[in-house]
Protein backbone atom coordinates (compact mmCIF):
# COMPACT_ATOMS: atom_id res chain seq x y z
CA UNK A 1 0.00 0.00 0.00
CA UNK A 2 1.30 3.53 -0.96
CA UNK A 3 0.54 6.68 0.81
CA UNK A 4 0.53 10.14 0.57
CA UNK A 5 3.41 11.41 -2.08
CA UNK A 6 4.07 8.00 -2.54
CA UNK A 7 0.66 8.06 -3.52
CA UNK A 8 0.99 10.00 -5.97
CA UNK A 9 4.29 9.54 -7.74
CA UNK A 10 3.46 5.80 -8.09
CA UNK A 11 0.22 6.63 -9.44
CA UNK A 12 -1.73 3.86 -7.25
CA UNK A 13 -2.41 3.15 -4.07
CA UNK A 14 -2.49 -0.75 -4.03
CA UNK A 15 0.17 -3.37 -5.13
CA UNK A 16 -0.54 -6.80 -5.04
CA UNK A 17 2.31 -9.00 -5.01
CA UNK A 18 2.37 -12.95 -4.83
CA UNK A 19 5.29 -15.88 -3.60
CA UNK A 20 7.12 -13.05 -1.91
CA UNK A 21 8.74 -14.49 1.01
CA UNK A 22 10.84 -11.57 2.97
CA UNK A 23 9.91 -8.00 3.37
CA UNK A 24 13.40 -7.24 1.26
CA UNK A 25 12.30 -9.25 -1.45
CA UNK A 26 9.23 -7.09 -1.56
CA UNK A 27 10.74 -3.87 -1.83
CA UNK A 28 12.90 -5.06 -4.53
CA UNK A 29 9.76 -6.19 -6.16
CA UNK A 30 8.14 -2.97 -5.87
CA UNK A 31 11.46 -0.77 -6.74
CA UNK A 32 11.74 -2.65 -9.81
CA UNK A 33 8.32 -1.41 -10.49
CA UNK A 34 8.96 1.86 -9.16
CA UNK A 35 12.19 3.17 -9.11
CA UNK A 36 11.43 6.45 -8.72
CA UNK A 37 10.54 5.90 -4.69
CA UNK A 38 14.27 5.18 -3.97
CA UNK A 39 14.40 9.24 -4.03
CA UNK A 40 11.85 9.48 -1.44
CA UNK A 41 12.10 8.87 2.74
CA UNK A 42 9.47 6.12 3.71
CA UNK A 43 9.05 4.01 7.03
CA UNK A 44 7.61 0.36 6.23
CA UNK A 45 4.65 -1.14 8.65
CA UNK A 46 3.09 -4.63 8.39
CA UNK A 47 -0.23 -5.32 9.45
CA UNK A 48 -0.03 -1.76 10.89
CA UNK A 49 2.91 -2.20 12.97
CA UNK A 50 6.25 -0.34 12.05
CA UNK A 51 9.32 -2.64 11.17
CA UNK A 52 12.65 -1.27 10.77
CA UNK A 53 13.67 -4.99 10.17
CA UNK A 54 13.63 -7.68 7.43
CA UNK A 55 11.11 -10.24 8.07
CA UNK A 56 9.30 -13.11 6.53
CA UNK A 57 5.84 -12.81 4.59
CA UNK A 58 3.05 -14.59 4.76
CA UNK A 59 0.07 -14.53 1.84
CA UNK A 60 -2.35 -12.26 3.12
CA UNK A 61 0.06 -9.56 4.50
CA UNK A 62 -0.83 -6.16 4.77
CA UNK A 63 2.62 -3.81 3.78
CA UNK A 64 2.56 0.00 3.95
CA UNK A 65 4.87 2.39 2.82
CA UNK A 66 4.85 5.39 5.00
CA UNK A 67 6.07 8.57 4.25
CA UNK A 68 7.01 11.24 6.99
CA UNK A 69 3.82 11.68 8.78
CA UNK A 70 1.52 15.35 8.82
CA UNK A 71 -1.34 14.98 11.40
CA UNK A 72 -2.29 17.77 13.08
CA UNK B 1 -13.56 -0.58 16.92
CA UNK B 2 -13.37 3.71 18.07
CA UNK B 3 -13.46 5.82 14.73
CA UNK B 4 -10.66 8.42 14.99
CA UNK B 5 -11.96 10.06 11.49
CA UNK B 6 -14.32 12.24 10.06
CA UNK B 7 -14.26 12.98 6.62
CA UNK B 8 -14.02 17.56 5.76
CA UNK B 9 -13.40 19.64 8.55
CA UNK B 10 -14.25 19.19 12.33
CA UNK B 11 -17.93 20.53 13.12
CA UNK B 12 -19.24 22.43 16.24
CA UNK B 13 -21.59 19.69 17.03
CA UNK B 14 -18.54 17.11 16.87
CA UNK B 15 -16.75 19.33 19.24
CA UNK B 16 -19.49 19.59 21.60
CA UNK B 17 -20.16 15.86 21.44
CA UNK B 18 -16.74 15.37 22.48
CA UNK B 19 -16.56 17.58 24.75
CA UNK B 20 -20.02 15.89 26.28
CA UNK B 21 -18.06 13.55 27.25
CA UNK B 22 -17.27 14.96 30.61
CA UNK B 23 -21.30 14.89 31.33
CA UNK B 24 -22.34 12.53 33.92
CA UNK B 25 -19.02 11.75 35.02
CA UNK B 26 -17.67 13.17 38.95
CA UNK B 27 -14.38 11.92 38.71
CA UNK B 28 -12.88 14.16 36.40
CA UNK B 29 -12.35 17.74 37.86
CA UNK B 30 -10.17 19.48 34.83
CA UNK B 31 -10.61 18.95 30.79
CA UNK B 32 -7.88 20.32 28.38
CA UNK B 33 -8.87 21.01 24.78
CA UNK B 34 -6.75 21.23 21.65
CA UNK B 35 -8.25 22.24 18.17
CA UNK B 36 -5.95 22.54 15.20
CA UNK B 37 -7.06 24.53 12.79
CA UNK B 38 -5.92 25.14 9.07
CA UNK B 39 -3.85 28.16 8.68
CA UNK B 40 -4.04 30.10 4.99
CA UNK B 41 0.20 29.94 5.52
CA UNK B 42 1.59 31.68 2.11
CA UNK B 43 4.03 29.17 0.54
CA UNK B 44 6.16 30.31 -2.64
CA UNK B 45 4.00 33.94 -2.87
CA UNK B 46 0.68 31.49 -2.94
CA UNK B 47 -2.04 31.80 -0.54
CA UNK B 48 -2.73 27.70 1.03
CA UNK B 49 -6.55 27.43 0.41
CA UNK B 50 -7.06 23.74 2.28
CA UNK B 51 -5.26 21.02 3.24
CA UNK B 52 -6.22 17.34 1.60
CA UNK B 53 -5.85 14.94 4.21
CA UNK B 54 -5.66 11.23 3.87
CA UNK B 55 -5.01 8.43 6.37
CA UNK B 56 -3.90 4.85 6.76
CA UNK B 57 -6.94 4.15 8.14
CA UNK B 58 -6.83 0.65 10.31
CA UNK B 59 -3.23 1.88 11.63
CA UNK B 60 -4.64 4.91 12.71
CA UNK B 61 -7.15 3.24 14.70
CA UNK B 62 -4.67 0.83 16.37
CA UNK B 63 -2.40 4.00 16.81
CA UNK B 64 -4.70 5.62 18.00
CA UNK B 65 -5.23 3.47 20.67
CA UNK B 66 -1.97 2.56 21.81
CA UNK B 67 -1.50 6.71 21.92
CA UNK B 68 -4.26 6.64 24.24
CA UNK B 69 -3.06 3.70 26.73
CA UNK B 70 0.03 5.38 27.30
CA UNK B 71 -1.33 8.31 27.48
CA UNK B 72 -3.17 6.99 30.43
CA UNK B 73 -0.16 4.99 31.70
CA UNK B 74 2.35 7.99 31.99
CA UNK B 75 -0.50 10.26 33.57
CA UNK B 76 -2.31 7.98 36.26
CA UNK B 77 -4.68 10.64 36.72
CA UNK B 78 -6.42 10.99 32.90
CA UNK B 79 -9.53 9.44 32.92
CA UNK B 80 -10.69 10.42 29.47
CA UNK B 81 -8.50 10.87 25.98
CA UNK B 82 -10.77 11.80 22.94
CA UNK B 83 -9.34 12.31 19.54
CA UNK B 84 -10.45 12.97 16.35
CA UNK B 85 -9.04 14.44 13.04
CA UNK B 86 -9.92 15.14 9.52
CA UNK B 87 -9.50 13.26 6.64
CA UNK B 88 -10.22 15.11 3.04
CA UNK B 89 -10.19 18.50 1.95
CA UNK B 90 -10.76 20.98 5.03
CA UNK B 91 -10.42 24.88 4.51
CA UNK B 92 -8.24 27.68 5.51
CA UNK B 93 -9.92 28.69 8.75
CA UNK B 94 -11.96 24.96 9.21
CA UNK B 95 -10.99 22.39 11.53
CA UNK B 96 -8.97 19.12 11.31
CA UNK B 97 -8.26 17.98 14.85
CA UNK B 98 -9.58 17.94 18.16
CA UNK B 99 -7.76 16.56 20.96
CA UNK B 100 -9.86 16.33 24.45
CA UNK B 101 -8.06 14.95 27.68
CA UNK B 102 -10.03 14.66 31.18
CA UNK B 103 -8.12 14.08 34.31
CA UNK B 104 -8.99 14.79 37.95
CA UNK B 105 -6.95 17.83 38.17
CA UNK B 106 -5.97 20.32 35.54
CA UNK B 107 -2.38 19.50 35.52
CA UNK B 108 -2.18 16.67 34.23
CA UNK B 109 -5.44 17.03 32.07
CA UNK B 110 -3.13 19.77 30.57
CA UNK B 111 -0.03 18.16 30.48
CA UNK B 112 -1.43 15.04 29.15
CA UNK B 113 -3.48 17.00 26.03
CA UNK B 114 -0.32 18.57 24.96
CA UNK B 115 1.50 15.47 24.94
CA UNK B 116 -1.11 13.67 23.01
CA UNK B 117 -1.10 16.17 20.07
CA UNK B 118 2.56 15.54 20.23
CA UNK B 119 2.24 11.86 19.53
CA UNK B 120 -0.28 12.14 17.17
CA UNK B 121 2.13 14.58 14.92
CA UNK B 122 4.86 11.65 15.52
CA UNK B 123 2.77 8.39 15.33
CA UNK B 124 -0.56 8.98 13.46
CA UNK B 125 0.06 7.51 10.07
CA UNK B 126 -1.90 10.97 8.60
CA UNK B 127 -0.79 13.20 5.54
CA UNK B 128 -1.29 16.72 3.93
CA UNK B 129 -1.13 18.16 1.02
CA UNK B 130 -1.30 21.81 1.33
CA UNK B 131 -3.92 23.11 -2.07
CA UNK B 132 -2.43 26.68 -3.26
CA UNK B 133 -4.34 29.07 -4.99
CA UNK B 134 -3.07 28.51 -8.52
CA UNK B 135 -3.97 24.96 -7.89
CA UNK B 136 -0.47 23.66 -7.37
CA UNK B 137 -0.03 21.73 -4.27
CA UNK B 138 2.37 20.73 -1.81
CA UNK B 139 2.82 17.67 0.88
CA UNK B 140 4.29 18.43 4.08
CA UNK B 141 5.13 16.57 6.79
CA UNK B 142 5.74 16.95 10.49
CA UNK B 143 9.60 16.87 10.39
CA UNK B 144 11.64 19.96 11.89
Amino acid sequence: MFFGVLAEVTGTSFLYFSGVRTLSDLRQRITDKHPEIVHYNFRIAVNSLFTDDDCALSDGDEVALLPPFAGG
Amino acid sequence: MHKFLSEGPLTAEQLSCLMSQMNDRSDTGGHSLFIGQVRADIVNNKSVEAIEYSAYESMVNDEAERIIAQIKTEFTDVKIVEILHSTGIVKAGEVSLAVMVSAGHRHQAIQACSKTVELIKERLPVWKKELLEDNSHIWRDNRG
